[in-house]
């Protein structure tokens, strides 16, 4: 990737690089005390991000791929399935940002707002190919029909887990990626799936329920009892 | 100060728990072999999760994005042209819009009159025949017909008995007009304002009455 021409204070409160676990105040995310300067800081620099796309500067498009584009694509890989349609997916969300950003007035973060998009991309690549493999007499299940991909430490856990996933409500599995997989914070999830901060942690909380369910075996009579 | 939680905190703290209620919990699970499996539990789905990070990089990805939004940015401008002539209009005062409004009116109808006055004329086909022209000239036939018959019934005793075969062949003659005529009549009837079926008729009929003005002529020699 080229160099960024953008001499902005990219700190954003979305961070560019995907926090490990530790970074995020963890589970709950109640911070005791007064103003948060780096969120009232890095709302600035999303603004500026936003401005800078509005423009129509290229650059700020590369800024924003070199900060998020990781991520989105890691995202859309665990909503499609796979990693061709992920990047489709992931360029027509590109394309969509580019096309309607005059209409975005901030009612969210900029940076929320392209999750927003990039989600609703992926659902509908995922409806899409439904239906075409409907017309061609296939099997139409429900999963995502999940490809191979960089094998990892644990491949058979993951592959449990990409399963169980399939089976949550597609809120509780977009919370569930959003929170525990790419690391993001409840407000901001709040703000990509537009629901209350309160409903994405309860959203959270009944996935996990479920797919503790279906990922842990059945345990003994005496367990069940507190 | 040490919160103190029991087993029945634990739901709700995995749900929406402070920092200082998860430490407590897990303070309490060290004591309570239920709990800190539930706590291992649900802990170890955030540890599973991490399985699903794919953060590998592909170089090619963003330039075929850059690309992309290049064409897209290319189109943008194409269209904004003319989106904002478009835009130019509402942005006039009420007075420039009306007078703008009534200037292409105008131009459009002196448009649509210069075109319509300036369309090439075609000549009316001769051979067509209007009501009021088809109604003279069949009354002239039936007239010109009727004159005719009289000059036939004039020859008719010649003719029905031949003295000579010139009046032989004059009969036949007339013979093979009138079937002529009679076919000829039979398509104007089907074609009234077909001019070329009337103009063969007449031809007949001219034929037919020198015919019958040569048969009476041959009688009085």
């Amino acid at each position: 990737m080229g160099t960024m021409g953008l001499a902005l204070p990219w700190r954003a409160r979305i961070s560019s690089v995907p926090r490990e676990r530790g970074t995020r105040v963890e589970p709950s995310e109640h911070f005791a005390g007064g103003p948060n300067l780096a969120a009232v800081d890095a709302q600035g620099e999303d603004a500026a991000l936003a401005a800078a796309c509005r423009s129509g500067d290229l650059r700020a498009y590369e800024r924003l791929y070199a900060l998020h584009g990781a991520r989105m694509k890691n995202l859309a890989r665990n909503l499609v399935g796979n990693p061709v349609d992920a990047e489709d997916a992931v360029q027509e969300t590109f394309l969509k940002v580019h096309r309607s950003i005059a209409s975005f007035r901030g009612q969210s973060s900029f940076i929320s707002w392209t999750y927003r998009i990039l989600i609703n991309t992926c659902y509908d690549a995922r409806r899409s190919r439904r239906r075409k493999k409907e017309v061609a007499n296939e099997d139409s299940e429900e999963s995502p029909g999940l490809e191979p991909r960089a094998p990892g430490a644990h491949p058979a856990l993951r592959m449990a887990l990409e399963r169980a996933l399939a089976k949550l409500t597609q809120h509780q599995r977009d919370v569930f990626l959003l929170y525990e997989v790419e690391g993001f914070r409840h407000a901001e999830i709040a703000g990509m799936l537009e629901m209350t901060e309160t409903a994405s942690k309860n959203t959270l909380f009944q996935a996990k329920k479920n797919l503790r369910q279906m990922l842990e075996p059945p345990r003994t009579s005496a367990a069940g009892s507190r | 100060m040490t919160m103190n939680v029991t087993c029945s905190d634990r739901e709700r703290i995995f749900e929406d728990g402070t920092p200082a209620e998860w430490a407590a919990l897990e303070a309490h699970a060290t004591s309570c072999p239920l709990c800190a499996q539930e706590v291992r539990g649900w802990k170890s789905l955030s540890v599973a999760a991490k399985q699903l990070r794919d953060y590998s990089d592909s170089p090619s990805f963003w330039p075929r994005i850059e690309r992309a939004l290049a064409e897209q940015a290319g189109r943008k401008a194409q269209s904004t042209g003319l989106r904002r002539w478009l835009l130019f209009f509402p942005s006039l005062s009420i007075r420039w819009q009306t007078a703008l409004a009534v200037t292409f009116v105008l131009i459009l109808t002196m448009s649509a009159g210069w075109v319509y006055f300036q369309r090439p004329v075609e000549p009316r086909d001769p051979s067509l025949l209007k009501s009021s022209a088809l109604k003279e000239v069949e009354s002239a036939e039936t007239a010109y017909e009727r004159a005719i018959d009289k000059l036939a019934a004039e020859a008719k005793p010649q003719l029905d008995n031949p003295a000579t075969p010139l009046l032989a062949n004059y009969h036949e003659k007339l013979l093979v007009l009138n079937s002529a005529i009679a076919d000829l009549r039979a398509q104007a009837g089907m074609n009234p304002s077909n001019a070329q079926l009337r103009y063969q008729l007449l031809a007949m009929y001219r034929e037919k009455q020198h015919t019958l003005e040569e048969v009476l002529e041959a009688r009085q020699r």
